[in-house]
């Protein structure tokens, strides 16, 4: 079935307002309200014709910063000085948050797109990992990197950083550490690295070996 | 140690078996453990040698590949998908480049194309050969280790002479490969190869192992993922074909050049117990080595002339903004990459969906109930990377 069709569906649905359709010639997606999400993949999951019973990938995207005319001059994300010092911004993070849901049906053979939208200080949905089991550890990642809460989920720990980290890497307005449990991680060049060989130390032998 | 988890009180009051009072043991499988394939670390609950819950920890590996991709440009990043999975790393480049060439609608020339799938192809094999041998060696059958890691090298000794890697190759770039066939008889030694695969080793290691009556006692009618938890859990690749799921994104979602040419998706039938048990895994690995064979062998047959990349090296890629997710068919499942470019040479965000990420949850559920020794098989079956779970 082709989105839009599915789109009309879904918009039937859940009442007009709560989602909106955008077209795009790469990939169309719907944009629906924070509220309705779970309601409206239960629905794509169990209605009859659309059966999306598998979800490809669950996307946690910060857009702060984004450049919406597509010239490529969103706000770079922060790394560390030329002397190894985390780098630091005065600039005020105010860009909304997303998560994007990319469904597949393995009987229908159709994909959907779907996509959510809200502000920075207000990044909790609702989970739909009792729609899609798999959602569990897409949902603990995201909120793991890009910290968004998912309300419900039966598990809400990090899942590839250890629990004791602080802030979420993803998120554009994310400062480098400078270091962690006294490890120092600061990037340094290689000249400045303080496990370099002394300068007194004997010369390697730089001849290329034999064959 | 007895359990303190509060989720679990209750189990001991139970009388599981008769006249046996039990307790439950937390019991640590990894991270450093020959038998988990990487630095993955299980955490168990056993009532005696029954597992009453999994707990998978990850993350031991995790380097964020994700916000190193928003500080550099689209083909430097390159690099950072050969490390996901190691074990296969071309098809991880063939899955990044095909998302950017959706964005950007490269043409890609025919010749870099039929490169593309010659060369993932044989990285397929390489990775399903590691599989094989290593889930031999969990079964406790130490030869066809040897004798896999033997075919192996001489993927990794034919990808380098076109490569210039030993194992982490940097082949392709958006727009076609970096290096044409090299000036020697790469073809005919590739060919040659393919063939001795097919007719002397293949069986070999169906005499060795796969019809072998210890290996089909310890893996038929063991941790049996059904279709429906399969697709619930987003399974993918064989572990998802293992169920009898025939789906396959170079067949259902064809890019490059796979429509053009013939093969076979080989899928679990229960041929030694039931579908989707571990020796159906294990068989769908072992056919698809044998599909591969005969697509390297069509896509060499094929081979036109003409250049094998579109445009320059050196030059930086300007993605027009946009947003689209794309999903290959990798060695360990569907590999997606969900690329939101805002105009410029850099991604604004880069996800990366891994096929071994979604494949690993499914244990959390079949592992229950399953012995620590079954445990160990499923694992093995399962064909994880832990590269590209932590990513």
């Amino acid at each position: 079935m082709e989105p839009k069709a599915i789109f009309d569906l879904l918009t039937a649905h859940l009442g007009e307002g709560a989602a909106e359709y955008r077209e795009n010639d790469i990939e169309s997606w719907a944009c629906v309200s924070v509220a309705r999400i779970a309601d409206a993949c239960r629905f794509l999951r169990d209605t009859e014709g659309l059966e999306f019973g598998q979800l490809m990938c669950l996307s946690g995207i910060d857009w702060d910063g984004y450049d919406e005319n597509g010239k490529g001059k969103s706000v770079a994300i922060l790394g560390y000085e030329a002397d190894g010092t985390p780098e630091t911004s005065d600039r005020v993070a105010d860009g909304e948050l997303g998560v994007a849901y990319h469904l597949y049906s393995h009987t229908c053979d159709h994909k959907f797109t779907l996509r959510l939208r809200f502000p920075r200080d207000k990044a909790t949905v609702p989970t739909v990992s009792d729609i899609w089991s798999t959602a569990r550890w897409h949902e603990r990642e995201a909120w793991d990197l890009m910290g968004i809460r998912f309300e419900g989920h039966p598990d809400p720990r990090r899942i590839l950083l250890s629990e004791d980290w602080v802030g979420h890497p993803l998120r554009k307005d994310y400062q480098m550490p400078d270091q962690w449990l006294n490890v120092p991680l600061r990037g340094q060049p290689y000249a400045n690295n303080p496990f370099a060989p002394a300068d007194d130390a004997p010369a390697g032998d730089d001849t290329p070996a034999e064959g | 140690m007895a359990t303190n988890d509060t989720r679990l009180t209750g189990w001991a009051d139970q009388d599981h078996v008769p006249g046996l009072k039990s307790e439950l043991l937390e019991l640590n499988m990894g991270p450093q453990h020959p038998a988990t394939h990487g630095v993955l670390r299980l955490l168990l609950h056993t009532d005696g040698e029954i597992v009453y819950k999994v707990t998978p920890v990850v993350g031991y590996l995790h380097r964020c590949a994700e916000k190193i991709a928003e500080g550099v440009d689209y083909k430097q990043w390159v690099v950072y998908t050969d490390r996901f999975d190691y074990l296969g790393p071309v098809t991880n480049n063939h899955a990044y480049v095909t998302a950017v060439e959706k964005l950007t609608e490269l043409e890609v020339p025919a010749r870099a194309e039929h490169l593309r799938v010659v060369t993932a192809e044989l990285s397929r094999i390489a990775s399903h050969l590691i599989a094989l041998a290593t889930f031999g060696l969990d079964m406790g059958a130490w030869t066809p280790l040897l004798y896999c890691f033997r075919e192996r090298e001489v993927i990794l000794n034919l990808l380098e002479r076109i490569a210039g890697g030993r194992m982490l190759y940097n082949y392709m770039v958006p727009g076609g490969v970096r290096y044409d066939l090299p000036q020697d008889n790469w073809v005919s030694d590739v060919l040659e190869f393919v063939t001795m695969l097919e007719n002397k080793k293949l069986p070999d290691y169906n005499t060795l192992l796969t019809y072998n009556k210890i290996f089909i006692e310890r893996t038929s009618d063991v941790a049996i993922i059904d279709r429906e938890t399969a697709i619930d859990y987003g399974c993918t690749g064989p572990v998802l074909r293992g169920s009898g799921v025939q789906f396959d994104c170079r067949r259902n979602d064809p890019y490059s050049i796979y429509p053009q040419l013939d093969f076979e998706i080989p899928v679990g039938k229960g041929e030694m117990g039931t579908v989707g048990d571990c020796w159906d895994r294990y068989i769908v690995r072992v056919r698809e080595i044998e599909q591969s064979c005969r697509i390297i062998r069509q896509a060499l047959e094929q081979l036109p002339e003409g250049p094998v990349h579109a445009i320059e090296l050196k030059k930086p890629v300007r993605v027009p903004a946009g947003a689209a997710y794309s999903r290959t068919e990798a060695a360990k499942g569907e590999l997606g990459h969900y690329i939101i470019s805002d105009g410029g040479t850099k991604p604004f965000r880069n996800k990366v969906r891994s096929c071994s990420f979604c494949n690993l949850q499914v244990i959390e559920k079949v592992g229950v109930g399953q012995m620590v020794s079954d445990l160990v098989a499923f694992v093995g079956s399962l064909d994880i990377v832990l590269g590209e779970i932590d990513r």
